[in-house]
């Protein structure tokens, strides 16, 4: 049946999400920066995300609950900011990494990002009090994840946080499964930028907008196999891979070749696989450097 | 139906719980709930695969920073061979190390470390049915396809006789050259509980060690390398199930008259399958072999009780009296040489295929060991691994349990490694569970095949005996299917 040969593409993450605005219009394009920038409001939380969100807070560390697949896909982030730090690194990049994830929902990749002998500190941060509190919880588990400045849990929007002097920002800004819930991604995008230190990367995951992905991961994830819990995504916020190229580029990042993306499929028994070109219908990590 | 191991649900282990050591361990309670020394690994027990595990750590480049602690209840220095220990006496644990084995201890840079004149690399088998004489040979020669032109660089070894204690030797001479765990020799583990959920820290998953003496660790990642009464798994409450073969398995170090049929540089190993068990030689440098005779309880206290000259007598025998002629020189408490020579007088024997005349056992070297198969229900639990025979026990006819070990610690070191790249909790199930995926079902394809074969060969009238001589006459026929159960017999090498 159906259900045995699935969804190349399942789009079966489920984490909290920021959403720019309760609006439900489809990203169908990218407005340039100048367009957006200013609309950015206070309050970037859609309640309706947070409510079915928040039910899923206790079993986030559960690895045979709801998060499995987003618990498998954490490795592979790692793999993809460690190819996009290689990437065009002619200033040979800081000896410890500042950290700045956004979303980070119950830490998951909060975490692994703090336990990494390259980790100078971590900063994530969640509009969501109910998740946040999840990882607060589960970092107590873990002493290395207690030593003082390694891993800082903040409960705001990225519009509500202080934007820094660059050279205090981020070496690595990630923003992992918070695209696709957001309503308006262009001036979205726009708040993130100044917190990536010059030279720095963001690297972000989400999910193209094509029949595929629509019938996989809301068809076939939510309402067939019911992997993932109903209500976890909107197809229309989905946004493209060859937007995000056009739009980072007209904000004069990623020059050089420094722009990366890796399209990864989940095939049942074996896990995430990295697949070169379902980045067009699928699953899909980007990674983007700013201008030194 | 065999019998079931009975099931300790229970997430804590008390080592002997006499109210001495309640007392004791009240004492360290309330240090423990202060202070427990935080490890990243913690590894219970340092045989064979316990130091595998812990010198493949130390030697990646990936886990080096890893806060690493070894716990042994024996005294290590006890392990080791004996400084020039002499070739004319060798220990009489041995086993039988694949290819991969090897491969392994040299990447992980300990094979350099082990005494290479006590090792002996042999290249063929004999295996035949003491009922029916169906034998199969095991030698790369026949078993190449004559297809395959012969490659002269090809090794034609099947795999390599190693004292136990020359392994263990190498693999703590290594440990000591890259330094860096802290080692607790001659130390017991007395109990084992969760931590607690303090102010400042939630230990509750994390298990709390007490040591015999008085120190207390938590772990991230404990490990079971701690033999087949493994207290990790007791801890951790992981069933292990499986039966006892009612049988012991007799060791002894043999002195025969001579290097072998096939001389020093073409060693042999012979197994012979008996109703009550197979009975293996297997050589060791110059004229020594190891023997591993699998018997009744009954028969191997008769064995161990016998004079020197007796036994040598008897082991001749196993190899080429009839089954009924070694059940009636069980019988006998004294005699066997004069018995012996007697009915081998007629016996026709084809000598060329048959090992060696045994002509002295080496002093205190008969011990009788109980054979068991079990299994673990899992390898892995929350902040838990288990390797080794802590996770199965295997009958010995085929050789194969300190070599599970040996590809159980590459296994879980690969799966830490893994973890620490991309900053995983080395002690989460969602981290483990590649470890168990990578060892589960290959060792439980082999604990498999080896208890069929010990239930085929235990049987001694009926239509098995035909069936199974024909089975071994058919795959020795087979060359392609030899090579296969030989690559098998050799560690998938
Ligand atoms: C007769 C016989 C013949 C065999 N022949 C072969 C063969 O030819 N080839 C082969 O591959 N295998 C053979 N084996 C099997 C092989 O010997 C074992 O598989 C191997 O020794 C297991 O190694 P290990 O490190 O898992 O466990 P062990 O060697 O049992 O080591 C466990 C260690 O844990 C320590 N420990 C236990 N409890 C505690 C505690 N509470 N605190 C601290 N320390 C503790 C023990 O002191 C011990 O040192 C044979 C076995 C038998 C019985």
């Amino acid at each position: 049946m159906a259900a045995r040969k699935p969804p190349l593409a399942l789009r079966a993450l489920s984490r909290p999400k920021l959403s720019h605005r309760c609006s439900r219009r489809p990203p169908t394009t990218l407005s340039p920066r100048s367009s957006s920038t200013q609309s950015a409001p206070k309050s970037s939380v859609d309640p309706t995300e947070v409510s079915h969100f928040s039910n899923l807070a206790s079993s986030w560390w559960d690895p045979a609950g709801p998060s499995r697949l987003l618990h498998l896909m954490n490795p592979l982030r790692h793999t993809f900011i460690q190819r996009c730090l290689s990437t065009a690194s002619q200033s040979a990049s800081p000896q410890r990494l500042r950290y700045l994830d956004i979303g980070c929902g119950g830490g998951i990749f909060a975490e692994s990002a703090a336990r990494l002998p390259g980790t100078a500190s971590v900063t994530a941060i969640d509009p969501t009090a109910e998740v946040l509190k999840v990882a607060e919880v589960h970092r107590r588990r873990d002493p290395r994840l207690m030593e003082p400045g390694r891993l800082t849990y903040v409960n705001t929007s990225i519009e509500e946080l202080a934007v820094p002097r660059a050279e205090e920002a981020y070496d690595v800004v990630t923003l992992f499964e918070v695209l696709e819930h957001v309503a308006d991604p262009a001036p979205f995008l726009s708040t993130i930028l100044p917190h990536v230190k010059p030279g720095g990367w963001l690297v972000l995951s989400t999910i193209a907008r094509t029949d595929v992905s629509w019938f996989v991961t809301n068809f076939m994830a939510e309402d067939v196999l019911g992997i993932v819990p109903k209500g976890t995504h909107d197809w229309r916020k989905y946004v493209n891979e060859g937007e995000l190229r056009k739009w980072f580029a007209g904000q004069g990042w990623g020059t050089g070749g420094a722009m990366n993306v890796m399209g990864v499929v989940y095939v049942p028994g074996l896990g995430w696989r990295e697949v070169s070109g379902s980045e067009r219908w699928g699953n899909y990590f980007f990674g983007v450097k700013r201008e030194a | 139906m065999p019998p079931r191991l009975r099931l300790s649900a229970q997430r804590a282990f008390i080592s002997t719980p006499s109210t001495h050591v309640c007392l004791r361990l009240r004492r360290f309670a309330s240090s423990s709930a202060a202070t427990p020394e935080i490890y990243d690994v913690v590894c219970v027990g340092g045989g064979p695969a316990g130091l595998s595990l812990l010198t493949g750590l130390r030697n990646s480049p990936v886990t080096t920073g890893l806060k690493i602690a070894l716990i042994e209840g024996q005294d290590l220095s006890k392990s080791r061979l004996p400084e020039n220990a002499s070739l004319d006496s060798f220990s009489n644990r041995c086993s039988s190390l694949t290819p991969a084995s090897v491969k392994n201890l040299q990447e992980i840079g300990a094979w350099s470390h082990a005494s290479a004149a006590r090792i002996q690399p042999y290249h063929e088998m004999q295996v035949w049915d003491g009922l029916t004489d169906a034998r199969i040979s095991f030698d790369w020669d026949s078993a190449r396809s004559m297809f395959s032109p012969r490659n002269l660089a090809q090794s034609t070894t099947i795999a390599y006789m190693v004292e136990n204690l020359n392994i263990t030797t190498a693999l703590q001479n290594r440990l000591a050259e890259l330094g860096g765990v802290d080692t607790f020799s001659s130390t017991k583990v007395e109990s084992i509980e969760l931590g607690q959920d303090t102010e400042e820290l939630d230990l509750s998953s994390w298990p709390i060690l007490t040591l015999s003496n008085g120190k207390t660790l938590a772990a991230r990642l404990l490990v079971g390398a701690d033999g087949a009464n493994s207290p990790v798994r007791t801890f951790a409450g992981i069933p292990s199930r499986g039966w006892d073969y009612a049988r012991n398995g007799v060791v002894a170090t043999l002195k025969l008259e001579g290097p072998g049929r096939g001389g020093p540089d073409h060693k042999i190993a012979y197994q012979r399958f008996l109703p009550t068990g197979p009975i293996a030689m297997l050589p060791l440098p110059g004229n020594m072999a190891s023997l591993v005779w699998s018997t009744t309880p009954e028969r191997a206290a008769k064995l161990k009780s016998l004079q020197p000259e007796d036994f040598a007598a008897m082991v001749n025998a196993g190899f080429r009296l009839s089954a009924t002629d070694l059940e009636y020189l069980h019988t006998l408490s004294s005699g066997q040489v004069e018995e012996i020579e007697w009915r081998k007088q007629h016996t026709t024997t084809n000598e060329p295929s048959l090992p060696m005349t045994v002509t002295a056992i080496q002093p205190g070297t008969v011990a009788p060991f109980p054979l068991k198969m079990r299994h673990a229900d899992t390898y892995i639990g929350e902040r838990i691994a288990l390797v080794g025979d802590a996770a199965h026990t295997v009958h010995p006819l085929a050789g194969q349990g300190l070599n599970q070990g040996q590809g159980d610690a590459a296994a879980l070191v690969h799966t830490i490694e893994e973890a620490v790249k991309t900053g995983q909790d080395m002690g989460s199930l969602l981290a483990l569970e590649s470890y168990n995926s990578a060892r589960y079902a290959t060792n439980n394809a082999m604990l498999g095949a080896v208890d069929k074969l010990h239930k085929l060969y235990a049987i001694d009238s009926g239509p098995m005996i035909g069936l199974r001589s024909l089975g071994l006459r058919t795959v020795d026929a087979l060359g392609p299917l030899k090579a296969f159960f030989m690559k098998s017999a050799a560690g998938g090498a």
